[in-house]
């Protein structure tokens, strides 16, 4: 069903470079060029042979590039955004696809197709740092508003304060029991035990 | 004024007009489905055991797989580490050291033998989400939840139990007494 | 919908300026049953505007899956939804078992129906009895948290906890039941439908309820697509779409139910009595459920062999089912690592928190509690 549906997509929106990506297991889903989103999920949403008429989730993934290692194959530095569609009418599902760089990633919103891309473009963006153009109120929603940096980046280090707290305090780090194996060792070199 | 305004808003049957028969059956249905409640409320009065417990004076008895406050028992443990490996919150930490050579191996009461020195098996039990995970994976079952709620304590650094402290023992006698 | 006048100038009474009254409520307000604060600009008693603000309760569940093997995250998905823990643990399981092809034995997927269709009465029975307090009647709260209590002292004796369970696993469940325990379940069942009548006529057909609720906050099957609406929300709407039944996972294809959909019996097709009716009837329905496991159960092992180190492999799965408050639907990239690569989780509040703005304007201040009640909220779950 994605081969065709893959097809019908490259068919209408010629710049779309549709393609089906299968892992191992689990689903299947269809990549398509970013400039071209927009388009697409207007065809997807309009076309009778799709209807996909609710959105569901927007999920935004991040990958650093890496080598291959034994239990996992290479990747590139990117960014990937999922957008779950679902006909109820029809009764089906996709995992629609797109590509973004890890700096300043943009993308066009769906919000004018689906209202409940609204508050998913908000969390893609909190936690992704994906910038939505078009928009209507494209704010931070889980985390404060003046929070820095994103989260569910692969690289994301926690901020040391904010407002004044301390983020991640030493003393409720159990520091001394954690470290009670190496300070054993210490003292068992300075006594020559 | 109010009702203007909604009016405007579209709310026009904010304060719709109404028959004068379906008057007096709004005020019938009212006032039957209200008796018909009252009664059900009514018949609680007497059909019904009260359902609550005084509780620091009576005390519930808690199910066998109650997962309450942890309890290592040190004798039979073998610092496997894999209770602190499972650990979702990390709040296992154990340390252990080789027993040097020439030492008798002692053997736990399942027969397992015991061939690392304990030198710390601490648990914070306010971190502790009482998963249960720790205790299904320990090989020589020692690390058991016991059926013990009731450690509130002034200081979180409290919270935190050495298991190899010998006061710990005499905890687990009053657990087990009652 | 846009708000750029703040002050507002009422016909016949020029030269007298009123303005809009921003009001906060929440994020600690009985009726926003967690910490949601909504804010909401009112003109005099009605609500012109309403922005919800979430957050409070953010623990980035995602992040932590990150760094957590796939077994350890069963008790972080408890805590997402704690109202019904059991409905959160097999939407996650069930998820990881497609991937790895898992076979589940016959009795564990028994279990897990049960306790999960108890786990959806507990929760409906939750949202009963708050949504009966949010509209000013006490009693049916205490009558409903009655019999919660037997399901939640039944899940303590399978799992050992009253409300975070960490009792579905991978490759099926912790403990078996008991003879004594599925008797247990019967009775209970035989009592709870009698109940559920008691119920209904206390509060569901009540004329003051009915005033209280009925065409108040209609949500249209347009919009209730629109905003990716699902669960109790969407057949209140008149839509017929249970995933039980449409998509069955588990062994839901081996029962025999019925889907409760809202028709506008007592005003209009989706408005709150209608989202309010459709928990009262799925509860019927989930004791049907229950009876037919009851009868169907059979013996056997409770565990299949799962190897020490779970691994999926390499690709991405979306899974949804159905909890009490919508799809749970959960999206696992794997790189074939032990850790997840990525774990988002669709969560049905989420989406439903994106209604309120659609729904208030033009509600009464008091009918706009109603309508938070009505679709029933966990915040755990909307913040995660």
């Amino acid at each position: 069903m994605h081969e065709e549906w893959a097809a019908l997509l490259s068919d209408r929106v010629p710049d779309c470079e549709a393609k089906v990506v299968f892992g191992k297991a689990g689903d299947k889903s269809i990549f398509v060029a970013s400039p071209s989103l927009h388009r697409v999920c207007t065809l997807l949403f309009s076309h009778e042979d799709f209807d996909f008429h609710v959105l569901q989730l927007i999920t935004g993934h991040d990958y650093l590039a890496s080598e291959e290692t034994k239990d996992t194959p290479a990747q590139r530095a990117r960014i990937e955004v999922s957008y779950l569609l679902t006909s109820f009418r029809k009764n089906h599902d996709l995992i629609l696809k797109v590509e973004l760089p890890r700096e300043n990633p943009t993308l066009d919103s769906v919000c004018d197709l689906w209202a409940s891309a609204n508050f998913q473009e908000r969390e893609c963006f909190d936690m992704v740092g994906v910038r939505f153009e078009n928009h209507p109120d494209l704010r931070r929603i889980l985390c404060p508003d003046d929070w820095e940096g994103y989260p569910l980046r692969r690289d994301y280090e926690v901020q040391k304060s904010w407002h004044g707290m301390e983020v991640e305090p030493e003393h409720k780090m159990n520091l001394p029991e954690r470290e009670f194996e190496k300070r054993q060792k210490e003292m068992a070199a300075k006594h020559g035990v | 004024m109010i009702s203007e305004r909604m009016e405007a808003k579209g709310l026009s049957d904010f304060e719709e007009s109404i028959s004068f028969r379906q008057y007096f059956i709004n005020i019938w249905q009212a006032v039957f489905s209200v008796a018909k409640g009252m009664w059900i409320t009514f018949r609680y009065v007497w059909a019904h055991k009260p359902v609550t417990i005084e509780y620091p004076e009576v005390r519930e008895v808690l199910p066998e797989r109650s997962r309450g406050r942890l309890y290592n028992d040190v004798a039979d443990c073998i610092a496997c580490n894999q209770c602190a490996m499972v650990c979702p919150v990390d709040c296992i930490y154990i340390a252990s050291t080789p027993k040097p050579e020439g030492e008798e191996i002692p053997k736990t009461s399942n027969g397992t033998p015991i061939r690392l020195n304990l030198n710390q098996f601490t648990i914070d039990e306010a971190l502790c989400c009482y998963c249960g995970l720790c205790t299904t994976v320990c090989p020589t079952e020692c690390l058991t939840h016991t059926k013990d709620f009731e450690f509130t304590q002034y200081d979180l650094d409290q919270m935190k139990y050495d298991y190899l402290d010998p006061e710990i023992v005499a905890w687990r006698d009053r657990i087990v007494e009652k | 919908m846009d708000v750029k006048r703040d002050r507002i100038q009422t016909e016949g009474q020029e030269g007298v300026e009123s303005e809009l009254l921003t009001l906060n409520m929440g994020p600690q307000h009985p009726a926003t049953h967690g910490v949601l604060r909504v804010e909401i600009k009112t003109d005099s008693e009605v609500v012109v505007q309403a922005i919800p603000h979430i957050g409070y309760l953010h623990r980035c569940f995602e992040k932590h899956a990150e760094n957590l093997d796939y077994r350890g995250i069963i008790p972080f998905v408890d805590r997402m939804d704690y109202l019904a823990a059991m409905n959160m643990e097999l939407g996650y399981v069930t998820a990881c078992e497609k991937m790895m092809g898992q076979e589940v034995p016959i009795r564990a997927e028994y279990i897990r129906v049960i306790v999960c269709e108890l786990g959806r009465i507990a929760s409906h029975l939750l949202a009963f009895g708050t949504y009966a307090i949010d509209l000013g009647a006490f009693t049916p709260f205490l009558y409903a948290f009655d019999m919660r209590e037997k399901i939640l002292r039944f899940f303590e004796e399978i799992s050992g906890a009253r409300l975070l369970y960490n009792y579905i696993w991978i490759g099926g469940v912790w403990n078996d039941l008991t003879d004594a325990q599925l008797g247990l379940i019967e009775t209970f069942c035989d009592e709870m439908w009698e109940e559920i009548d008691k119920y209904n006529n206390l509060v569901s057909y009540n004329k003051i309820f009915i005033n209280r609720t009925a065409n108040v906050g209609v949500l249209s099957e347009e919009a209730a697509y629109q905003y990716g609406a699902t669960g109790p929300i969407l057949r209140g709407s008149g839509v017929e779409w249970d995933l039980r039944k449409k998509r069955p996972y588990s062994i839901y294809d081996r029962f025999d139910f019925s889907i409760p959909v809202g028709s506008g019996e007592q005003g209009s097709k989706g408005d709150c009595w209608d989202r309010h009716i459709v928990r009262m009837r799925e509860m019927y329905e989930s004791i049907k459920i229950v009876r037919q496991c009851l009868k169907g159960i059979e013996a056997g092992p409770v565990m299949s062999k799962v190897s020490k180190i779970i691994r999926l492999p390499q690709g991405e799965i979306y899974h949804k089912t159905e909890s009490p408050r919508g799809e749970i639907g959960y999206h696992i990239v794997s790189t074939g690592d032990k850790k997840p690569h990525r774990i988002k989780v669709k969560s049905p509040c989420f989406t439903h928190v994106s209604l309120l703005p659609h729904l208030a304007p033009g509600l009464l201040v008091a009918d706009f509690v109603a309508v938070i009640g009505s679709i029933d909220i966990v915040l755990g779950e909307v913040d995660r």
